[in-house]
Parts: structure tokens; sequence; C-alpha cells
């Protein structure tokens, strides 16, 4: 475990095997709050922290519950039940205890995230973060490589939806055929996005 | 809109330029001449007729889907004829003329025209077509002719002779230099796609499209000052200066630098934005040369640029006069004030 | 006679008009991923389906028991519990299959269709209206998603049924080797081909709701 393959997980997560443009984790979240940048980023960076956290606690749980008490058919539900517990903390966090506790943050979290509220129960259901929970334990890393899968996931995918927001802003002026108005065209983007970004695929620092 | 009116009012001042999209386009194909003479000096008369092929294929695709559409007829502007003749440019000669056509189909009905024709596509048309064939036919993509033994004019050529291109696995995409000697990468006499391989004409090019004003001095610089600059620093085991001239001349950098990369629809309108994108292609390019799986990064880099362009642009946006400020202002006001324990509300 | 009329109605919807896929474009996220080959395809939508049904059915019975708070909780749990024990069946009986599917499995518990169908139908229904609506969405669902897998599969590999047919697992091949567009079988392909369905469907779609409104004048005048 040297700074090599740390870089390696991490531009692999971002890069080379994008949760949006490679694994299609997190499909229908991503397609649903890209519309406007704003909603977009608000929900790239919630992703973000809740992914960074499910890696480390999947990890963590996987190691000293799951696997030493002979449980690992329990995943799924286990992994699921973290994810919802940590939404629901962010949850009750932001809305009273934060603002007060430390306003200073609060405040810069409305100006850069005005929407952030409103994507939490999409970040509940998002398959991202399940999926990084579930990659993290199965690839077999070690505790600090799946403190940077999850960060640098997370940031691929805060990456490809502020990407892919505008570009569909810049999709309000295209001329496309009317059976392809709404999801499709967008579909069409995100293939085209999808096809640059496998120039990354097999990318390996040595 | 009936295309016989073609009086338009608009208030004065107005201003008489030389310049429309198809002059602008007729001096990129002009540029373009010198690459395509060096090419068919090199690799025979199948340059010239996969070319050919290639800019009939794109410019029927537009006049038959927008036929289709029962849209305008925008076959004038060139700009057909310019995806052609790129596309072509970043193919070997010996590609078979129906894998080209699923290039041009590629590039010109779901890259351009699905998103309504010129000026509303994100991606480069020939760029994009160039990965879509390179990920379903890498074989025939990345089977170079060896200059001056010319192949037929078959569809396809089975039986031509091949060689490998200085940025393949066999040379510096393993770190090891090429056997070609300097001027030979400089002039052309080398293997490698049709239009990439003489840097000499492509310098040209560049430079007429320079002179004439077509393109800005800003992203090109950018780009191969960035890859020049890392190749520079990082030669992989060999001299620092020869790496870097290799690194320059091989691939299509001197293309992608000068005629795609420099595409007005899919780069930066701010100064700001036209350099980090030129910065930032040379950064990927480097990055997938050394470390990725393509020998030669330049289309891909270009590509994820491109659609990092709106997002540049965005950001790059002039602010109102006086908006601006006012709002970061009042953002300030606000923190200093929720230190103090005030409703932050 | 009106119970056959309303389940051929439903039919007719889950299948085509609204179709979880290509009209409501929900759980979108399996469907590009595991679509290469038809065999993926009939895994994942039989999975798909057994989740489906059997989380309707336990929703609509807990219906009276959980209170409206913790609807989405309980639909969660519920389809994550199917959900362990679809793939432990899986990779007990088609080890192979459940290699290639990989974590997709898993995630069917978090699939947007199969939650938005139990918190919104499923937990105001009674039993068997639940029942028949969950089979009839997935239904609806696994023919999307065979379809989309067919058209990548052959027009991507040129072969089909890799995996369960054909000399070796290869599949019955059809296109002859070398000519498919190999990107239909990647990602970037999976977003291209979906697309394209989608368009087709709303165009017929808005073909029949033209020629209805024409008919309907018709029968007017």
């Amino acid at each position: 475990m040297n700074l090599a393959s740390l870089l390696s997980v991490a531009l692999g997560a971002i890069l080379a095997d994008n949760f949006i443009f490679s694994r299609f984790l997190g499909g229908s979240s991503f397609l649903d709050n890209s519309k406007t940048l704003d909603t977009a980023a608000g929900m790239g960076l919630a992703v973000m922290c809740a992914m960074s956290a499910a890696s480390v606690l999947a990890w963590l749980i996987d190691k000293f519950v799951l696997i030493p008490l002979r449980l690992e058919f329990l995943q799924t539900f286990a992994y699921i039940l973290i994810i919802v517990c940590l939404v629901q903390l962010a949850e009750l966090l932001l809305r009273k205890p934060l603002p007060a506790l430390c306003p200073k943050l609060g405040i810069c979290l409305s100006a850069f995230c005005p929407k952030l509220d409103a994507c939490l129960p999409s970040v509940r259901t998002s398959c991202a973060v399940l999926g990084v929970a579930l990659l993290s334990t199965r690839s077999g890393l070690t505790f600090v490589e799946s403190v940077v899968f999850g960060v640098a996931a997370g940031a691929g995918f805060l990456l490809a939806i502020v990407l892919f927001a505008c570009v569909r802003e810049r999709l309000e002026y295209s001329d496309c055929p009317k059976s392809f108005e709404g999801l499709p065209i967008a579909l069409v983007s995100a293939g085209l996005i999808a096809l640059a970004f496998s120039g990354f695929a097999g990318l390996q620092i040595r | 809109m009936n295309g016989k009116h073609r009086l338009s009012a608009a208030s004065s001042p107005h201003i008489c330029s030389p310049f429309g999209t198809r002059s602008l386009m007729l001096d990129v194909l002009i540029a373009l001449i010198p690459a395509l003479c060096m090419a068919v000096y090199f690799y025979g008369p199948r340059a010239l007729i996969l070319t050919a092929i290639s800019v009939g294929g794109c410019e029927f695709m537009e006049f038959a889907y927008r036929r289709l559409m029962k849209k305008s007829n925008t076959l004038g502007d060139l700009s057909a004829a310019i995806t052609g003749v790129l596309l072509a440019f970043v193919c070997p000669v010996t590609l078979p003329y129906w894998i080209i056509l699923i290039g041009d189909f590629f590039a010109i009905i779901v890259v351009k025209q699905l998103f309504g024709g010129l000026g509303k596509n994100f991606l480069n048309p020939a760029l994009a077509a160039h990965a879509f064939l390179m990920l379903c036919y890498p074989i025939p993509m990345t089977t170079w002719a060896k200059p001056l033994e010319w192949p037929g004019l078959g569809i396809s050529v089975p039986g031509a002779v091949t060689c490998a291109a200085p940025l393949s696995a066999e040379f510096m995409g393993s770190g090891i230099l090429p056997d070609a000697s300097l001027g030979d990468m400089f002039v052309g006499n080398i293997g490698g796609c049709l239009g990439e391989v003489s840097a000499l004409m492509l310098i040209i090019g560049g430079a007429y499209l320079l002179i004439r004003g077509v393109i800005r001095v800003r992203i090109p610089l950018a780009f191969i000052g960035t890859v020049a600059a890392l190749t520079f620093l990082f030669p992989q085991g060999n001299g620092h200066l020869r790496w870097m001239l290799y690194s320059l001349l091989g691939g299509s950098l001197m293309l992608g630098a000068f005629f795609m990369a420099t595409d007005y629809v899919t780069s930066p309108v701010t100064a700001g934005g036209e350099l980090f994108f030129g910065v930032g292609c040379g950064l990927f390019t480097v990055l997938i040369r050394y470390f990725g799986s393509y020998p030669d990064g330049v289309s891909h880099a270009i590509l994820i640029m491109n659609s990092t362009v709106c997002l540049l642009d965005k950001a790059g946006m002039p602010a109102r006069f006086g908006v601006a400020a006012g709002r970061r202002k009042a953002f300030w006001k606000k923190f200093r004030a929720g230190g103090k324990g005030e409703d932050a509300s | 006679m009106k119970m056959r009329m309303k389940i051929r109605q439903q039919l007719k919807e889950g299948l085509f008009t609204r179709n979880p896929v290509l009209v409501q474009q929900m759980g979108l996220c399996p469907v590009l991923a595991v679509s290469t080959s038809l065999c993926n395809g009939i895994g994942m939508g039989l999975s798909v389906l057994a989740v489906l049904l059997c989380s309707s059915v336990i929703v609509a019975l807990l219906r009276k028991i959980i209170p409206d708070r913790f609807r989405v909780l309980c639909c969660i749990a519920v389809t994550a519990i199917f959900t362990t024990a679809a793939g432990q069946l899986l990779q007990s009986f088609f080890p192979p299959l459940s290699d290639r599917l990989g974590i997709y499995v898993p995630l069917i518990a978090l699939n947007s269709m199969i939650l938005s169908r139990t918190e919104t139908f499923a937990f105001r229904s009674r039993v068997d209206a639940a029942a028949v609506d969950g089979a009839v969405q997935a239904l609806g669902y696994a023919m999307a998603l065979l379809l989309l897998c067919a058209v990548r599969e052959l027009l991507g590999s040129g072969t089909l049924g890799g995996g369960l047919l054909g000399a070796g697992g290869a599949g019955i091949r059809i296109l002859p080797e070398g000519a498919g567009l190999r990107v239909l079988v990647l990602p970037a392909g999976g977003f291209l081909t979906l697309a394209v369905l989608i368009a087709a469907t709303q165009y017929i779609l808005r073909r029949m709701a033209e020629k209805n409104a024409a008919a309907e004048k018709e029968a007017e005048l």
C-alpha cells in the first residue's frame, strides 16, 4: 500500500471506472437531479459525503461484525441500515442543531447548496451509496484504501453530475426531434460523455 | 421561414465583415490541403479516395437527415465536409471504406444533427466518431501502413505492408524512443493516421489559420505548451529534450491542437476559459499517454474538455455590474453576523 | 368478466403504454448495467419479478399495522429482505450468472421502480390488487430489459444467448465475427441504445394518440 496504489484507486474511482459513466450506479438520482446546476451541485456534495461515510462504515461493520459472526449474507441489509441511519442523522442535524451550534457552517451550506434538504431522500435510496459500500468490501481493500475509494468515488459522482447538469442546461437550446425530447436526448448526451470517459479505461499509476 | 425573403430588419450600427460561416470553413479546408498532399505522397491515392468517401458520406448523411426531418439544407456551410476530412485524417489509410461510413453516420447524425445541427453539438463530431470507431473496431483502427509502400485501392486491404507508429506500445508507449529520426517525424515519414503524420504541413496549415484570424493562438499555445512542459519534466528515463520533441511531433497533437481543439462550437468563449481548456487538454493527453491504455490520448483528452466547456463558460461569464459584488457583500455580512449568535435566517 | 377486462387493461398499461422503463423511466440503473447479454436480462428480470411480487404482497398485508410515517422505511426493509433471499438463491443455484450480475443483485433492494410501486400502490391496496400490479409492472420491466439486452447483444457482439446457449456458452452467432458495433455492449452504448428505445416508444405512443384523436374527431362529425 503505497502512494502509487492509493493514487491508482483514487483515479480509478474518479475517471477510469466512474460511478455514473462506467458503472451506472446512482443513475436514477443522477438523471432526476441534474436538470440545473444548483440541484446538481447540492446532490453531488450530499452524495459525496454519504459515499465517503458509507464506504468507511461498511468496511468497519464488515470487519468487526459480519465476518466474525459469519453473517455475510446480511451484508445488503446491514449496509442499507447504515445508510438510512446516516441520512436520518444528517437530516436531523441540518434542521436545528447544526445551524445553532455552528451558524457559519449553516450559512455556507445554504449559500452553496440551497437545495440540500430536498435531495437527502434521494441520497437515501441512491444506488451509488449502497454501491460504494458493496464495492469497497467486495474488492478486498484495506482501511485506508476504502477511505480513499469512498471519497474518490464521491468526487467522481460530483464531477459527473456537475458536468452533466451543465450539458443539460445547454440542451435547452437544442433542436432535437420530438421523440427525443426529454430523457432520450439527455441519455444520448450521457452516452457521449461516457464515450469521452472511456479514454481513461485501464488507467493505472505504475 | 421562407428562404426567399433574405432581408432582415435590425437596428444600426451594422458591421460588414468578409467573414461568414462558409468562408471560415473554406479557410480551414485550405489549411488542411498541405497535410492531405503529404498523406497522398506517403500513402498513395488511397488517402485521397478515403478522404473523398468520408466527405461524400458526411455530406450525404447531413442532406438526408435534414431532408427527412424537413429542415433547411445546410450543405452550403461546408461544416459536414470539414468533419469528413478531419475524421479521415484521424484514421489509418488502410481502414476499410465501410468502417469510415459508419464513423460518418455517428459523427453527423448522432453527435451533430440529433442535437439540432451546427452550433448545437457539445462534442467535436470527428473526434467523437474516432473514439466510437476505436471502441468498435480497435484492430483496423490501429493498423498503420508503412510510408511510401502504397496500399491498394480496394474496399479493405488486408495485404498492406504495416509498421508500428511511434506512440504505440512498441516504442513510446513503453518509454522507448522510436527508431525514426526527428527529421522523419517532422516531415511525416512514419507510420500513423492519414493526416496526423506530417507535423510540418500541419504547422503550415495552423499558421495559415492564425494569420487569417480564423483561430486564436491561446488554445494551441496552451495545449502544446502543457504537453511540452510535462514531457520535458517527466521523460520516462530518456533525454529530456529528445523525449519532448518526439512527444510533440508524434501522434495527432498538432492536428488536435490547431484544428480540433479550436473548433468554435465546442471550445470556450472566454479568454481564461480557452487557456484552461488548452491546459486541460494537454494534461489529460499526457495522463492517458503515460498511464492509460490508449497510445495517443489527444482525441479523448479533447473530448473530455469539450464536455467541461459548458461549465467553463458558466464560470467565466462576466458578472452583471453591481450584482455579483452585492451578493458577495450580503453573504459576508450574514457570515460575520451569524458568528455573533444572531438569527441567521 | 369485468375482472378480466381490468387485468387486460392493466397488462396493456404495464407492458406498453405505462411501461416502467420505457415510459415511466424508472429503475434504469440495473437496466443499463446488466443488459449486455440476453442471459443476464433473463436472470435480472426474474429476480425483479420475484422481489416485486413478494414485496408488494407483504407490504399490502402490513399496511394496516405500519403507520404512514414509516411507510418508506418499511418498504425498503421488506424489499431488502427479499433481495437478500433472491441473491442467496441465485448464488446457490446459478453461480456463474450471479457472478456476472455482480453487485446489481443486492442493488435490486433500492431499485426505484420497486420502491415506488410498493410505496405508492401496494401500501394502499388490497393484497390481490397489489399482487397483480406487482406482477404486471415487473413483467413490463422484464420485457423492456430483455428488449434492450437483445438489441445490445445482437448489434454489439453479433450473438444471441451468450452465457446460456451456443457452444461453451458463447451464444448463437448471428452477425459475422468483428462486424458488430462493440461499443454497444460498453457503458456508452448502453446509454445510446436505451435513448433510441425510449425515443421509439415515445414516437409510437404519440402516433397512437394522434390516430385516436383523429378517430374521435371523425366519430363526432
